[in-house]
This record gives C-alpha cells, sequence and structure tokens, in this order.
C-alpha cells in the first residue's frame, strides 16, 4: 500500500476501476466495428440471456478468491446439479422442490469444500481440483452417461422477460446486488476481505476464520446452484459433461473486473463488469464473424493484460 | 515509462478489437451503409457442433466451398460451437441478432432446441444438418442414412464372403445412433445368410487407437477372422496396424464407412483397405437448399436423405476427383 501511493496515483486509481475501463474500451471498439447491431434492442436482451450463468457463477467466485482461495470445481458441481435438476424435474417432483433442493445441495457442497480446505489446511487449488474430478464423475454415474430430457416447461418461467428483462437477468442482478451489500455493509464481508489481506493478521484479530471460509464457499455453491438452474431452463436437459470449463471463465470475469488473486483486494462491481465485459466480447468476435478458435487466443491475451495491470504496483511492493 | 505502460496496454486492446477487421473477409464493416452490416445480399450462417474429427472438417470444408460459389447471392457466415452446447445456444442466440435469412445448424444435441426453435418463430428459414432437434420447428432436415449404410455394408461383406466366413465388428461409442444404426443395419442383411458369423467387437469410441490396442489383444486369441467391420474408417485404420504389426496368414477383408479421408482412399488403392462407405456431409447440400430458399423455392422434400458410394478399388480414383476437399 505504502509504495502505491508514492506511484503516480492514476495507476492506482487505472486499477481499481479496471472493469469499467475495460469494458467501456471494448464497448467503444463495438460502436466502431458492429454498431447498429450491437446496440440494438434484441442484443440488449441477448447480452443479458447470456450474463446469467457467468455472471452468477463470478459473483460466487469473487467471495472465494476475496478469501484468498480458488474453486476449480463450479463447472463440474453445475454439471451436477444440472443433471439432479433434470431427474427430479422428469421423476415428477414439484418445481418449487425441485429448486429448493438444488439450491440446498449446491450451498451444502460448496461449504464441504471450504470445511475440508480449512480442516486439513491444504491447498485451495489442491482440494477444488480433486472436487473437480469427482463431482464431474458423480454426474456421470447419477445419469449413467447419458442426458437426460423431457423437462417440458417447468423452468420456462426463467426465461420469461418481465420489463424487457429476462427472469433470469433480474435474478442475477438481484444476486449480484445482495453480494454487494454482504460484502460492504457486514461483519462477515469485512471478515471476508481480512481473511484473505492477512490471514495471520486476521487471526490474531479473533476472526473465525473457519467459519468465515466454510461461509464463503457456502455462498459461492449457492450461486453455482442458482446458475445451474438458469442453465437447466435455458438447455432443457440435464448433461453430464454440461459446464466443462466454466470455472475458467468464472475466474477471467473476476480477475478482468480488477479483484487480486492473492485475495483481500477487490469487488462484486469490478466482477459484475468483467462477466459482462467477457459476454461483450463473446458476442462481439460473433457478431464480427471471427473464427471461435481465433476467438479463444484474445480471450487468453485479454487476461494476460488485465493480471500484468493488477501486478504493477504489487510488483514494487516485493 | 513505466507509468506509460498501462496505456499501452490499453491501447493494445482496443487494438486487438479493431484488428479483427482484417481477419474478416465476409463483412463489410461500419462503412458508409446505414444498415446492418450484411450490406444488401441476404445472410446465411451455419452453427456447426464442432470442427474437431475429420468428418467434420470436411463438412466445413465443402459447405464453405458451395458457400462461395454463391457469393454474389449472399453472404455466408459460420461459427462453430466446439461441441459444447450451451456456445451453440449463443451462438445461435447472437446469430439472431444480425438477421439472416437462413439458418443451417449441425445440432450439438437436443439442448440447443429451443434457441433453434426460437429462431424458427423469428421466420429464419432451418436446416438442420446431419442431427434432429426434439421438435418440429425447422424448414427441412439433411442428413445421411447410417441404418442403410450398414445394409449396404453388409451386402458388400456377404459377396465377398460368398456367404461364408468369421466378421469381427468393431463398435464405435456405445450410446451413439450412429453405431446402433450401422450395427442394426449391418445385421440385418448378415443374418439372411446363415454361413457368416458376427463376432460382436469392443466399444473403440470411433478411435484409431483404441481399436488398435483391441485388435492386437483380439488377434492373441488366435481366433480366425475373414473380415474385419469397423464402424468408422479410423477404426479400420487401427485395426489394419495391429495386423500388419503381427500380421497370421492371409489378411481379412477390412471394411470401413466415412470416405472423408484421403488415408483410407489411398490405402484402398494400394490394397490395404477394401472398401469403405461414404457417409455424405450435408452442407453442400444445405448451401444449396438455402439458395433456393432464398429465392422462394421451397425443398420439395422437408427430409433430404443423401445417399452413400462405395468406395473400393474399382472406384477410388474417381472418388478423389469427385471429392476434392476431402481431409488429408
Amino acid at each position: 500500500m505504502r509504495s502505491r501511493s508514492q506511484q503516480s496515483s492514476w495507476i492506482s486509481i487505472f486499477q481499481k476501476y479496471q472493469g469499467f475501463v475495460g469494458l467501456a474500451a471494448l464497448l467503444a471498439a463495438a460502436a466502431i466495428l458492429v454498431r447498429p447491431q450491437f446496440f440494438s434492442a434484441s442484443n440488449f436482451a441477448n447480452i443479458l440471456n447470456q450474463l446469467a450463468v457467468p455472471g452468477l457463477l463470478a459473483v460466487g467466485m469473487t467471495f472465494v478468491i476475496l478469501t484468498g482461495g480458488i474453486d476449480l470445481s463450479v463447472g463440474s458441481l453445475l454439471g451436477l446439479l444440472n443433471c439432479v435438476c433434470a431427474t427430479w424435474l422428469v421423476a415428477g417432483h414439484s418445481t418449487p422442490a425441485t429448486i429448493t433442493f438444488v439450491l440446498v445441495l449446491g450451498t451444502t457442497v460448496g461449504a464441504c469444500i471450504g470445511g475440508f480446505i480449512s480442516i486439513t489446511k491444504m491447498q485451495p487449488f489442491v482440494v477444488t481440483l480433486a472436487a473437480m474430478v469427482s463431482l464431474r464423475g458423480f454426474a456421470y454415474v447419477y445419469t449413467n452417461n447419458a442426458n437426460v430430457s423431457g423437462l417440458g416447461d417447468k423452468l420456462d418461467f426463467l426465461l420469461a422477460p418481465h420489463f424487457g428483462v429476462p427472469t433470469n437477468a433480474w435474478v442475477m442482478l438481484a444476486i449480484t446486488i445482495l453480494a454487494l451489500i454482504v460484502l460492504w455493509r457486514t461483519v462477515f464481508g469485512r471478515y471476508v476481505y481480512a481473511l484473505g489481506g492477512n490471514e495471520q493478521a486476521a487471526r490474531y484479530a479473533g476472526i473465525p476464520l473457519t467459519k468465515v471460509r466454510i461461509g464463503a464457499y457456502a455462498i459461492n455453491g449457492l450461486c453455482v446452484a442458482a446458475a445451474s438452474l438458469i442453465y437447466t431452463a435455458r438447455n432443457t436437459n440435464g448433461s453430464p459433461d454440461g459446464g466443462v470449463g466454466f470455472e475458467l471463465d468464472a475466474i477471467t470475469a473476476v480477475v478482468v473486473g480488477g479483484t487480486s488473486l492473492v485475495g483481500g483486494n477487490g469487488n462484486i462491481i469490478g466482477t459484475f463488469l468483467g462477466a459482462l465485459f467477457i459476454v461483450c466480447l463473446n458476442i462481439l468476435l460473433v457478431l464480427k464473424g471471427v473464427n471461435t478458435y481465433m476467438s479463444m487466443g484474445w480471450k487468453g491475451i485479454v487476461i494476460l493484460v488485465a493480471v500484468y495491470l493488477q501486478s504493477i504496483g504489487r510488483n514494487k511492493d516485493s | 515509462m513505466k507509468n506509460l505502460l498501462p496505456l499501452l496496454a490499453l491501447l493494445f486492446i482496443a487494438g486487438c478489437s479493431s484488428g479483427h477487421d482484417g481477419n474478416n473477409t465476409s463483412t463489410p464493416s461500419n462503412g458508409n451503409s446505414p444498415q446492418a452490416s450484411s450490406g444488401d445480399k441476404p445472410l446465411v450462417v451455419f452453427s456447426q457442433a464442432n470442427s474437431q474429427d475429420p468428418w467434420r472438417k470436411v463438412f466445413d470444408a465443402t459447405t464453405k466451398a458451395e458457400a462461395d460459389k454463391h457469393a454474389a447471392d449472399f453472404t455466408y457466415e459460420a461459427q462453430d460451437a466446439s461441441g459444447k452446447s450451451e456456445n451453440q445456444n449463443n451462438i445461435i442466440d447472437t446469430f439472431m441478432v444480425k438477421n439472416p435469412k437462413v439458418m443451417l445448424v449441425s445440432p450439438n444435441d437436443l439442448s440447443v432446441t429451443k434457441a433453434v426453435e426460437k429462431a424458427f418463430d423469428k421466420g429464419v428459414s432451418v436446416i438442420l444438418l446431419d442431427r434432429d432437434i426434439s421438435g418440429e420447428k425447422y424448414t427441412c432436415y439433411i442428413g445421411g442414412d447410417n441404418k442403410q449404410i450398414g445394409r449396404e455394408a453388409g451386402k458388400y461383406v456377404a459377396t465377398k464372403l460368398n456367404g461364408k466366413g468369421t466378421v469381427l465388428m468393431i463398435q464405435g461409442l456405445a450410446n451413439v445412433t450412429a453405431t446402433k444404426d450401422r450395427a442394426d443395419g449391418f445385421m440385418e442383411v448378415i443374418k439372411t445368410f446363415p454361413g457368416i458369423k458376427v463376432i460382436a467387437g469392443d466399444d473403440c469410441s470411433f478411435q484409431r487407437k483404441k481399436a488398435r490396442d483391441y485388435m492386437e489383444s483380439f488377434l492373441q486369441k488366435g481366433e480366425a477372422i475373414d473380415c474385419v467391420y469397423a464402424h468408422n474408417d479410423e477404426m479400420a485404420i487401427g485395426a489394419r496396424l495391429a495386423w500388419d504389426a503381427n500380421p497370421k496368414g492371409k489378411a481379412p477383408l477390412f471394411v470401413g464407412i466415412d470416405a472423408c479421408q484421403k488415408e483410407v482412399v489411398d490405402m484402398i488403392k494400394s490394397g490395404k483397405m477394401d472398401a469403405t462407405f461414404q457417409y455424405p456431409t450435408p452442407g453442400a447440400m444445405g448451401i444449396q437448399v438455402a439458395a433456393e430458399l432464398l429465392k422462394g423455392n421451397k425443398p420439395k422434400e422437408r427430409r433430404i436423405i443423401l445417399p452413400t458410394v462405395l468406395v473400393d478399388k474399382a472406384s477410388a480414383d474417381k472418388y478423389l476427383t469427385d471429392n476434392p476437399n476431402l481431409e488429408k
């Protein structure tokens, strides 16, 4: 912190608003390249529809990353919950019961992962890597490696628009605002920052680290569960290989939004803008007709640039 | 100097985005046209499930080649979903922003049904290629008939063996319809020849390496076979490689399916393989139907089934000239 104040202040201002600056640059590019299509009402709905799942995953991931952890298992968990949700609906359970069960299951799995990390003191990377493999395996076993179809229109209400905005986008916005309040205005939120900022100091200050960590991972699990419901509504089936690679999209959104992978530094608004950035980038590339594999290359470059910008001040610290 | 770096990086991001202009040949960007960037020409889009296996690569190449012939009539754009349904949903939704007239889709699986139906409801003509969706909201379907291909292969094998012998059938992925149809059609014909015995081989997932490993173990048993029928060429090649590494007497017949690789046709010419049956790629026909739809002509049939072609030593050269876009 000390060295940053010595640097010219606009770098730190820039770092703070990195997600916003990145998004502004992207929108400017869109304005030049594909203006009439990109800034149309139908594309507005399109962006919001595509934003819900990665947006929710990124909000959950922000909690985990702020504690100094990481969760590689969210893609697999989403795939498993997608299968559970589809199977329950096909088996004839009521929609509210299914939604409740999926949300509780997701939260529980998240809490278990957080608890496991706290108790064993293993690195979150390793624990969630193992969870990523196992949960994907469960999804295959649970469905006998077959897609679950025949849901009908039971989850269609999640896609229906209200005031021109699809319900799934309202859900995402509501959870994002809740997360914002939790991190800014609650004791738990301050503890999350404290844990990621300096674990040693947080322990000496008497912060209940285990509870905070379990809470952060549980919130992440809840966000994954909400995302899996929207995912199921959009796909109208359960697929054991659903959500492969989603964890990387979520981490990318968080990082592009200016949250430090070291923990303790960042915020939800940045994450929201980061997720919006990724979705808009994807859409822009499709509208411009850029080849899929070329797009992957550009996305990688964007991540590198974002992380580099974050690291400028911190490199000086060490 | 250090203070300049973020600025440079930002410029770089902006530069990357505008750099796409150079990569893209099909759509004129901003320019003077106040309309959408596709200009005056109607837009035909193609959402491919994945472009990873050899058959899909030929599929892409033939579609593009046919679209180039119609470059004066419409603008053509393709995106591939890397085998992920969620990608394909997003791509189809984003395509709709561009107001295409016709959309070709090769669905990744049934999960993209909703996105396709939404496009159809919007008034876009939808041409399904190779795979179906779970509803009826499409203009036309174009694909091959795996069961018929299986029957043709069965007839070929029965004739070559004079109705007598043992066939090892190397199977594709277990719960895929192509596997089931290629097996069922084949067995339907073979059952009428009581002198032919079929050994149901392992699921080798359409992969060369797995088929080779399996064939190596199978040959260890010393069981005599007169023919290897594999559910695709890659597995037939794998089986042949295993045989070549450890040949025992006269080589059996090697019969595959797909005929989308030059490698296979070359092997047939040199006698390493005996025959393969083309699993036709539907892209070129899809573009032709799209061109007719733009002129206002609906296809006569709603489901167009493409015939297969037998490739053996006699027809190999002609096949190569007829199909210039084969995978190398």
